[in-house]
């Protein structure tokens, strides 16, 4: 009796220990964290169901801010652009910057010459990529439009001056822009893959693609779990490439929900429905990252 | 033998990659054939590619017009400051949460990725009011402290620390390792591309942020290098020729850090031979 | 759980126990120092030379600049004013944004300064009249800003035209840009030029003073769409959808001198004079009178007025009140004009000294004339809001995706459903 009781006691004062281990861990990050984000962040929560001007009190406005932004057409025709815009960025981002990390990984001539290239419209300029974009996707006289022109399309989009095709140029900009940022993640992640598994398989006859099914895809997994969260996040957040594109027009054509938001705050000051609007991104994001934490979690025995 | 393949498609992996390089490379081009022209000259419809006459004096310019001296100072203290505060801290948090068992650590980290999900502009206002009462507004350490401790590093760090197999970090244990012992020892080593991601990735956020030190800075010995460039930007025209000089200019500590920082992807594959 | 807790509380009562209060500016050796927040400080010379000459008559009084780009000034002073920085003076870069900050409590009123020194407020020509509310004005005009036609001087000589006349209609303007259109692609020369800006059309029909953009019922823009539209299909004016692709701004367009006529406000008379100046740009320019409609006198025009206040939270308000009184007083006005900027007071000599400053075109005093001017958004609710929807409705006539009807029937429903949200 007495010494099982030492033995949960130790037991439990082990457990605690390593608590007391794992808090040690993440203390320096999450005070940090709490204060200047965390905090701010709860704030704006709250905010969503709060009526503000920013300077005076605020007032309790229940489910106003939302019902209001419903009924805005701007902010549903921007949450049917962010769905659109989002699932084809993520996805081809998703596999253009695959893609490039595996051609890139092998020993290829200059390497790092096509590495620093690929990266570099992540770094490029805004004013430099809305001047060169605008005027390849110029609808009478642009080369893109030549081009399409030249193979055999009489008609070839307007582009950035049609309503019904902004949406595409913005999307292909997106990912021609962000490909090489997540090739980075999926560089360091095909370098943390064992050589030997690769050996073993050529072995046992593999070819390169069942390689890349059955070693390098899984061995990814956390690598992509990453990508796919942080593009689904930054592509529900970007505004900015929209800005030096389009702004938002023609009309409110590529005015995505991020958008929505920055004007909310930024240009009409309403900050209670800007936190109501971010409540809603908010919900998508983390719905969709439960989904894929899950997803995870069965796929690797780490966690 | 993994290395082999047939030369057609080593020809079309070339084609695709050089045609990818000219269409990723347009805006450089841009940019430096801009910094050597007059404003006037920039926006022209179709582009112009090549400047009629070479302006060489807007590299000259541009550190006689702006402090820039002072800018590019303040830019690579920030820059480097931050990054190496969220290398450290964020490493050692994504270990925590990657290696360690604690109550409530999954929760936690849901915590960190929601916060990502919100845009800063909304929560950029109760960080002002907070940085103010704090006295702070206006200085180098605000901006340390509302970037040095973001998601973005722990999220990332977690994703490499996750794949190191747990019988590695109990043989360390057993040899008698503490558990920052084995945190020094064995992961860090292991992990130096996801390191060298987080290096790049950091470095070049905090030196082209421009909203951040465009609300907290207002002494002009405060500012940064993309306030600076902003200087050549005035409310009803703006000088292009020097805005695209000064942008050159700050893209090459970005590609400096950026070609320093990817050796290490190669480097990986020895590393990881242990692990198998 | 509980260590959590434990640390968001301490971080909690880290962050309150900070709590700080104005602090007084006088330092040991009596100087008082105020800050003034303003934009592009080092391209408007006027801004340095007022602060120069206000402090040479109070020696005690230190004014010290908080300089921000232009693009974001609104944005940071918003943050600044929101977070409660004491910052003592500020001018407002978009004059209708002052009805917020009167909302918010966060502008000082001034009539009782105004009453107590006597300044008679109808030299200001109505440029006040957009910052009372309830009766009371919360800010001062420091300069105004209205719509005028720039002329490339080349072209119409090459064309043989006469230059325009100080009074015109839009009807003529149209056929002029006709007579003044030649050539083909990249060195095109064109009649006119309508900015991508929705002020750039829907301004003339603000023009005649009796509708503003907050009317609801937008038919009075038809005429002006309609003529902008024959435009485009003429060749006359540049397309919209390719002055969106090439990224041009009127400045440069303008200075590049492929442009004969270009309706703008009276900001680019400074940026055209710096241009020709560095050698940037050789074209030799004048600036006449805005065409108007049949219907509507000459001379009636619109414009835009840059306000000066004083922040609520300032520890120094009646010193504050000292400099308002010095820039938006005769030799504030003296300094502007001096300086190339058109001062807010009315009065003798102003417009002289200024027309008489270097670079200035001989033709710019009757270009000037003015008999009303209205200004382009009014100090109202919602006005911002209103302003993006008329310029998203803009885009899509423009771009020929709506008729001008459909536009005009869009921005009546949209002006509705924002009004009443």
């Amino acid at each position: 009796m007495a010494q099982t009781e030492t033995a949960t006691r130790k037991a439990g004062s082990l457990k605690f220990r390593k608590a007391l281990i794992g808090y040690s861990f993440i203390a320096p990050n999450f005070i940090g964290f709490a204060i200047f984000i965390l905090i701010p962040v709860i704030f704006t929560i709250v905010l969503s169901v709060m009526d503000w001007d920013g300077f005076n009190a605020m007032t309790f406005a229940g489910i106003d801010n939302f019902r209001q932004i419903f009924r805005d057409r701007v902010f549903r025709s921007a949450f049917w652009k962010t769905l659109l815009y989002v699932v084809f960025t993520v996805a081809l981002t998703l596999l253009a910057s695959l893609g490039l990390a595996c051609a890139l990984n092998k020993n290829i001539k200059g390497r790092n010459a096509f590495r620093s290239a690929i990266f570099f419209p992540y770094v490029a300029s805004m004013i430099a990529i809305g001047a060169v974009w605008k005027q390849l996707f110029e609808a009478n006289y642009g080369p893109i439009n030549n081009f399409l022109r030249s193979i055999g399309i009489a008609n070839p989009p307007g582009w950035f001056a049609s309503t019904d095709w902004a949406i595409w140029g913005v999307i292909i900009v997106s990912i021609w822009k962000y490909m090489g940022y997540y090739m980075l993640i999926y560089l360091a992640g095909l370098q943390d893959i064992p050589v030997q598994l690769y050996e073993a398989a050529t072995l046992d006859g593999a070819s390169g693609w069942q390689r890349f099914m059955k070693i390098t895809l899984p061995m990814l997994t956390p690598s992509t779990f990453f990508v796919f969260i942080m593009l689904t996040i930054n592509s529900f957040k970007s505004f900015d490439l929209i800005y030096a594109l389009t702004q938002g027009g023609p009309g409110t054509s590529t005015t995505l929900l991020a958008n929505y938001i920055y004007n909310q705050t930024f240009v009409y000051w309403d900050y209670g429905k800007s936190a109501a609007a971010s409540i809603i991104l908010f919900v998508i994001v983390l719905a969709v990252t439960i989904v894929q934490f899950r997803g995870e979690k069965k796929f690797t025995d780490y966690l | 033998m993994i290395e082999k393949r047939s030369p057609v498609k080593t020809v079309l992996i070339y084609v695709m990659l050089i045609v990818l390089t000219v269409v990723t490379l347009l805006p450089l081009v841009w940019m430096v054939s801009s910094s050597l022209k007059l404003s006037t000259e920039v926006f022209t419809f179709p582009i112009k590619w090549i400047p009629e006459t070479f302006h060489w004096e807007n590299y000259v310019t541009i550190w006689e017009k702006i402090n820039l001296a002072t800018y590019t100072f303040n830019s690579f203290k920030l820059s480097i400051i931050i990054t190496l505060i969220q290398l450290i801290t964020s490493s050692f948090a994504a270990y925590g949460f990657s290696k360690c068992q604690f109550p409530g650590r999954n929760a936690l980290f849901l915590a960190y990725i929601a916060t990502i999900a919100i845009p800063w502009q909304v929560y950029m206002l109760p960080q002002y009011i907070m940085m103010q009462r704090m006295h702070l507004i206006d200085t180098h350490l605000a901006i340390i402290l509302l970037q040095s401790f973001t998601a973005f590093g722990v999220f990332l760090l977690r994703q490499f620390y996750i794949s190191i197999p747990d019988e590695l970090l109990e043989a360390a244990r057993i040899d008698g390792l503490s558990e920052y012992g084995t945190f020094a020892r064995i992961v860090m080593p292991l992990t130096k591309p996801a390191m060298a991601t987080l290096v790049i990735m950091s470095f070049v956020t905090v030196w082209n942020d421009y909203m951040g030190p465009m609300i907290y800075f207002t002494s002009d010995r405060n500012k940064t290098i993309q306030l600076g460039v902003q200087l050549f930007v005035g409310q009803y025209s703006a000088e292009y020729g020097l805005i695209m000089a000064t942008s050159v200019f700050a893209l090459i500590p970005v590609l400096v850090v950026f070609l320093a920082f990817q050796r290490f992807f190669v480097e990986g594959i020895a590393s990881s031979g242990l692990k198998g | 759980m509980r260590k959590t807790l434990s640390i968001l509380l301490i971080a909690l009562i880290a962050m309150t126990s900070v709590f700080a209060n104005g602090s007084s500016e006088t330092s040991a050796d009596g100087t008082t120092t105020l800050t003034f927040a303003v934009w592009d400080y080092s391209q408007n010379s006027y801004l340095s030379a007022v602060i120069s000459a206000f402090e040479a008559q109070h020696p005690d009084v230190k004014i010290e600049v908080q300089d921000s780009p232009a693009a974001d000034y609104i944005t940071k002073l918003n943050t600044q004013l929101n977070g409660g920085d004491d910052v003592d003076l500020f001018l407002i870069k978009e004059a209708d944004k002052s009805k917020v900050f009167y909302d918010r409590g966060q502008l000082t009123n001034l009539t009782p300064y105004i009453e107590a020194d006597g300044i008679d407020m109808s030299t200001y020509n109505g440029t006040d009249a957009n910052f009372i509310f309830d009766g009371n004005t919360y800010a001062m005009p420091v300069r105004t800003d209205q719509y005028v036609l720039f002329y490339n001087k080349d072209i119409f000589d090459a064309a043989g035209v006469p230059y325009p006349d100080n009074d015109m209609t839009w009807t003529e303007f149209e056929e002029l840009a006709a007579q003044l259109t030649s050539g083909e692609g990249a060195t095109k020369k064109y009649g006119a030029y309508f900015h991508s800006w929705n002020a750039c059309v829907q301004n003339w029909g603000v023009q005649d003073g009796k509708h503003t953009i907050m009317d609801g019922e937008y038919s009075f823009f038809k005429p002006y769409y309609e003529m902008v539209l024959r435009m485009q299909e003429a060749g006359t004016c540049m397309s919209f959808a390719q002055i969106q692709a090439s990224g041009l701004s009127y400045t440069d367009i303008f200075a590049q001198g492929n442009i004969a006529m270009l309706p703008m406000g009276s900001w680019l008379i400074q940026t055209m004079i710096q241009r020709n100046r560095s050698g940037e740009s050789s074209v030799n320019w004048g600036v006449a009178v805005i065409p108007h409609a049949e219907d509507v006198p000459n001379g009636y025009t619109v414009g835009a007025t840059t306000p000066i206040c004083i922040n609520n939270a300032s520890q120094n308000k009646d010193l504050a009140w000292e400099f308002v009184k010095f820039m938006t007083g005769p030799e504030g006005a003296q300094i502007l004009a001096e300086n190339g900027q058109v001062p807010a007071l009315s009065g003798e000599g102003y417009l002289e000294t200024y027309a008489a400053t270097p670079g200035m075109p001989e033709d710019i005093i009757e270009g000037l004339y003015a008999s009303h001017i209205s200004p382009d958004r009014p100090a109202m609710d919602k006005v911002t809001e209103i302003d993006q929807m008329l310029l998203a409705e803009h885009q899509l006539i423009l771009l020929g995706e709506q008729s001008v009807n459909e536009g005009i029937a869009n921005m009546n429903a949209r002006y509705a459903e924002i009004m009443g949200n």
